[in-house]
């Protein structure tokens, strides 16, 4: 229960529980699409999730200054690989807030004589790029800590080499297979990694289904935006589970 | 910024802020209904305040069992009347809260056969009752503290005492605007105890801004309830003035966490 109260006392942490109601929502009714009994059902869960949306895009007001605010610190890291990841990753989504605020304007009656289509699309290319550099950052961190790991195994083989060279030649042929070693042995020490790889690749079919680069169906975005939100309330929930920087 | 960042992270001061908005928007619908202005405009103001009260409905889903855990952690507080009174006003905020989440699925669609004037009646009526515990709550901290502050200041003699120099001038004789204690034994007994209790209170109140604000807060909310359920009709103007007014209190008191009145 303290979990629980700790969760939704945080504004992302009920951002992130309506964002999973809302693609169960989406997932629910390509599930029982065909089902002509269930119409009033399938109407009740496109209400929940219009509702649903037009609220998140109201709690997203003001989130561009967030963002604004997360790029000045991102600006200070010591990694320039990082840096450059982190600071477009923030400043595109500041974009794309701006984008969504302007569409959550329209739909509220603020302003009339805007381009729906083009400001969701302006909005949907942001998130496409902000994910894209999310992935970037995930690769960076997955070279490096596979990087370790062979330097690790490296070490560990060290010992042979100056008693033969038989044991030096032996390590060449070995190195081919030992890649799938080296991933799974970077990545088994670094759950935060795997989490935040797997949340942007989920996210990820969602603008490319909207913009028609990839088009799956509402099922597959409803299935991806669904795990995304449950990967995002765990590591709300469990702040070491969240990938740093 | 960083205060922005600070506020905004947190689920309840975007609520306040929606609030802030809601009551903005019912005051200035008000005010452009009584200035004459088109209909258009006034159409828009409606619009957005739907949206914001909707939206602060589905941002209180589950608020209801933050408040009954807050009323468990009440439960534990040495004090019987503060106990008494913050226990039940979450309690009755908890039920408050579950009405409102009723009346959020029946706007939405998913009660669609859903009373929501009942509904709507029943939940300001809470809202209504946890606002009284909550200002008898603020009326017992008062009285406390000015208990405290009279035997403090060593009784009613000394504060009548120090306001009579200031009254006089140097020959003695009273100054011609002076309101002073010197006229309270002229106008009755009871007249100068309503006179020490009111400076009592006001230096109670102004050592202690917490108390102050969450009072100020509190009565300013009341006219809320009191005017949708019909006890105490005042109008949508003034409603929206002090429902406008007391979530700017409420912004403040999560701005500056230490005007928050605790427990």
């Amino acid at each position: 229960m303290d979990s629980y109260i700790k969760l939704v006392n945080q504004s992302q942490g009920r951002d992130r529980v309506f964002r999973a109601t809302q693609y169960a929502c989406a997932l629910l009714r390509h599930l029982l699409r065909n089902h002509a009994a269930r119409r009033e059902v399938l109407e009740k869960l496109r209400r929940v999730e219009s509702n649903m949306s037009s609220g998140r895009k109201l709690f997203r007001l003001g989130n561009t200054v967030s963002s604004i605010s997360a790029v000045k610190q991102t600006m200070h890291l010591s990694d320039p690989m990082l840096q450059l990841c982190l600071t477009s990753t923030h400043l595109i989504r500041a974009l794309y807030f701006v984008c969504d605020n302007i569409l959550w304007a329209q739909s509220v009656g603020l302003l009339h004589s805007i381009n729906k289509e083009c400001w969701s699309r302006a909005a949907s290319r942001c998130y496409l790029i902000s994910l894209v550099l999310s992935l970037a950052r995930d690769v960076y961190f997955f070279a490096q800590v596979t990087a370790w790991a062979a330097q690790m195994m490296e070490h560990q083989k060290k010992p042979l080499q100056p008693k033969s060279k038989a044991g030096e030649a032996a390590c060449y042929p070995l190195l081919g297979s030992c890649i799938p070693a080296l991933i799974y042995k970077g990545l088994k020490n670094n759950p935060p990694l795997i989490l935040d790889a797997l949340k942007n690749i989920c996210d990820l079919f969602i603008p490319l289904d909207t913009l028609g680069i990839y088009e799956t169906s509402p099922g597959m975005v409803g299935l991806c935006g669904l795990l995304s939100s449950f990967i995002g309330i765990l590591t709300l929930l469990k702040p070491n589970l969240k990938l740093t920087p | 910024m960083d205060s922005w960042v600070r506020l905004s992270a947190q689920s309840q001061a975007k609520d306040r802020l929606f609030r802030t908005a809601q009551y903005a928007c019912t005051l200035l619908g008000y005010t452009l209904a009584k200035g004459g202005a088109g209909g258009e405009l006034l159409a828009k103001v409606k619009q957005l305040e739907g949206h914001l009260s909707l939206g602060r409905k589905l941002l209180r889903l589950g608020n209801s069992t933050d408040a009954l855990e807050a009323a468990k952690r009440a439960v534990h507080l040495s004090d019987g009347v503060l106990r008494l009174c913050i226990t039940v006003a979450h309690l009755n905020r908890a039920m408050y809260f579950a009405c409102d989440n009723v009346l959020w699925a029946g706007r939405t669609g998913l009660l669609p056969k859903l009373d929501q004037d009942k509904w709507s009646q029943r939940s300001f009526r809470y809202y209504l009752f946890a606002l009284i515990l909550s200002l008898t709550r603020d009326a017992y901290e008062i009285s406390l503290l000015m208990e405290r502050e009279s035997r403090a200041g060593g009784g009613a003699g000394k504060i009548s005492g120090g306001s009579l120099p200031s009254s006089f001038q140097e020959n003695g004789e009273l100054l011609p605007n002076a309101v002073t204690t010197e006229r309270a034994p002229l106008l009755g007994p009871l007249s100068a105890l309503v006179h020490r209790r009111l400076l009592l209170l006001v230096t109670v109140l102004r050592a202690n801004p917490p108390l102050t604000l969450d009072l100020l807060k509190n009565l300013l909310d009341i006219f809320i309830p009191l005017d949708r359920l019909g006890l105490y009709r005042t109008g949508p103007g003034f409603v929206g003035a002090c429902g406008l007014t007391s979530s700017i209190l409420g912004l403040l008191t999560m701005v500056y966490p230490w005007l928050k009145l605790k427990p």
